[in-house]
């Protein structure tokens, strides 16, 4: 009776016509690759694609459906957007014979992420370190930092931030971030002579509610407002507030990842800031400042250049004048040998070149107020990465005389 | 006389009647023909749960079968066959195909989803010359299937010039089931192979 329902059912099938098929492709094992891709969408995507991955998927329309396209495509977008699982579902497309596909992205969801954001040692300037925990609550992500940084400013902060910051405000093309930090002070002796007493604080404070507009990605402007509150050391001096205007135009494209042949990255940020006694501000002053970067990378050649330009006009407090003679600028040189209270005027270059976990570099650059006091620095240095992220370097400043090298260790710096 | 005959009518449609209802509560049904067991497991589906869910987002499934036959005793095994079927759900004619992989292609399609799993195991008849008639055995019929994750249809180790391999999949089988895999085991036995050719003669 089995048997005779078994042959009914190959009998009766319509259309049945079992034949032996010679094909192995994974088109003759799937019966839906004779239809063509109507469109494609990313369902829950958080951040943004690389360009030739974002113009592979585009080129899927119109395309046969190929299940092991899909899924070789599905992990690359894992990849790039470090997400915990991409799905694929197809459905129906509107046209007959005409699908439609979706790559559903799905976050990770860990309850707390830990993130060192630098962690550098300078042979003379000490330890750095700046670490911070996020969580998301009610799809905000907050974040609680701890960081005390002797390499940024001419002054060491230490401190706590925090942030909430919701990624997308009703379109994913608007967030809205609140950051806050308070932070002790402590200053080199260098800084403490240069400077006017009235101009080091032992304390300050800041508040920093900012928007993130995407005009066209990758290009994103965001514009808001900062608070700043800051003790000075006088005894009977009173607080002061540098309260600001703050815009930053941004493009960051990325071509390729790392599990790629090649990659290449370019960053160009231009951003502003305007203390206004509007705003209540002490100081008042106009900060402008000018970043870029590119890379390329071939196998296990890279290359990276980096360029900042500033200038301030007004008299800004420390924590906004421009250092150079850090962990990523002039290295090889110290900074409150360059500066102790830091510059008006900034322009800096360097290039990196790195082969493996082998790392050679230039920077050049000069730091002033006056002109008659621009003076164009010069450093070289070698490092290596080991893996995991931790690095070991050497830089010499270029000059006539004593040479005294700068050693430095650490993980992203 | 006739109240023997009474009699008689009772005892044939008690036979019957429990033989259909032994036909309808297993799960594995065996057929003998031609010196061939033939399977069938009409009360077993497994087009249902997730492995469905992907079929209905357009992906193949793959399914791996294995039917093992102990003869004299249970632990001496006496055949076992491999096989891997991909199933995919035609999105616009809401059939099904199926694909046998191993030892040629074969394909099928335009099923309805019991048709679709009905196929796969008629497709595995087991050749059992050199089987006593008297001889007990016993029969399995495993299914398994991947859990859903971006895995390649035939899994790298699964992998030969000519596609997917014999040992691959009897590899996989000898490897217990993971917890979230969906797999279902049909059991049948002990059974002897006159019994198997009586039954068939009693329809």
């Amino acid at each position: 009776m089995n048997k005779l329902f078994l042959v009914a059912v190959l009998l009766a099938a319509p259309g049945c016509g079992a034949a032996d098929d010679s094909e192995t492709t994974e088109e003759a094992l799937n019966v839906n690759s004779r239809y063509r891709i109507e469109s494609v969408h990313l369902v829950g995507q958080r951040g943004q694609l690389s360009h030739p991955l974002r113009t592979e998927i585009n080129r899927l329309q119109g395309e046969k459906l190929d299940d092991s396209i899909l899924k070789k495509l599905a992990d690359r977008i894992k990849r790039e957007l470090n997400a915990a699982n991409v799905s694929i579902s197809v459905q129906k497309g509107t046209l007959p014979e005409r699908v439609v596909v979706n790559f559903e992205v799905k976050s990770h969801q860990q309850p707390l992420d830990l993130k060192l954001a630098k962690f550098v040692y300078h042979s003379k300037q000490g330890w750095t370190g700046d670490g911070s925990a996020s969580t998301m609550i009610g799809g905000n992500a907050v974040t609680f930092g701890l960081v005390s940084d002797a390499d940024a400013l001419v002054e060491r902060f230490s401190g706590v931030r925090a942030k909430i910051e919701r990624r997308n405000l009703g379109t994913d093309r608007l967030g809205l971030r609140f950051e806050f930090g308070s932070f002790h002070q402590q200053w080199n002796e260098a800084t403490l002579a240069a400077a006017s007493p009235s101009d080091i604080y032992r304390s300050r404070q800041f508040f920093m509610p900012e928007a993130t507009l995407q005009l066209a990605r990758p290009l994103e402007l965001s514009f808001g407002v900062s608070f700043a509150r800051y003790r000075p050391s006088l005894p009977a001096a009173k607080s002061g507030s540098a309260n600001a205007v703050v815009t930053t135009l941004r493009y960051h494209q990325r071509w390729g990842s790392e599990q790629d042949e090649r990659e290449q990255e370019a960053l160009a940020e231009y951003s502003l800031r305007a203390a206004t006694h509007l705003l209540d501000s002490d100081p008042v002053y106009t900060r402008h400042e000018v970043r870029g970067r590119a890379g390329a990378r071939r196998g296990k050649h890279k290359i990276e250049a980096a360029f900042l330009a500033g200038r301030i006009d007004g008299h800004a407090p420390l924590f906004e004048r421009f250092a150079l003679g850090n962990a990523s600028t002039l290295r090889g040189w110290n900074k409150f040998e360059l500066d102790p209270i830091g510059g008006s005027r900034v322009v800096h270059a360097s290039i990196d070149y790195h082969f493996d976990h082998l790392t050679v570099f230039y920077d050049t650059g000069a730091v002033w107020d006056q002109p008659q006091h621009r003076e164009q620095k010069q450093s070289v240095g070698a490092g290596f990465n080991f893996k995991k992220g931790f690095q070991l370097a050497v830089a010499f400043p270029l000059r006539a005389g004593a040479i005294e090298p700068i050693f430095y260790a650490g993980m992203n710096f | 006389m006739t109240r023997s005959r009474i009699k008689a009518w009772w005892v044939v449609a008690a036979f019957l009647s429990g033989l259909a209802l032994a036909m309808w509560a297993e799960e594995l049904i065996l057929n003998w023909r031609d010196n061939r067991l033939e399977f069938s497991a009409p009360r077993v589906h497994f087009l249902t749960g997730k492995p469905l869910e992907r079929l209905h987002k357009a992906a193949q499934v793959p399914f791996d079968f294995q039917i093992t036959l102990w003869a004299g005793t249970r632990t001496q095994e006496f055949r076992k066959i491999p096989q891997r079927f991909v199933i995919s759900y035609d999105l616009w004619d809401e059939t099904y195909q199926v694909v046998k992989t191993l030892g040629g292609l074969k394909k099928v399609s335009h099923l309805t989803a019991p048709q679709a799993e009905a196929w796969c195991l008629a497709q595995m008849p087991v050749d059992v010359s050199g089987l006593a008639g008297n001889e007990l055995f016993w029969a399995r019929v495993d299914i398994r299937t991947q859990d859903g994750k971006l895995a390649p249809i035939f899994g790298r180790e699964s992998i030969t010039e000519s596609g997917i391999s014999l040992n691959s999949l009897i590899d996989l089988f000898s490897r217990p089931a993971q917890k979230e895999q969906p797999h279902w085991t049909l059991d049948s036995g002990p059974l002897t192979l006159d019994e198997l050719k009586r039954s068939r003669h009693a329809f």
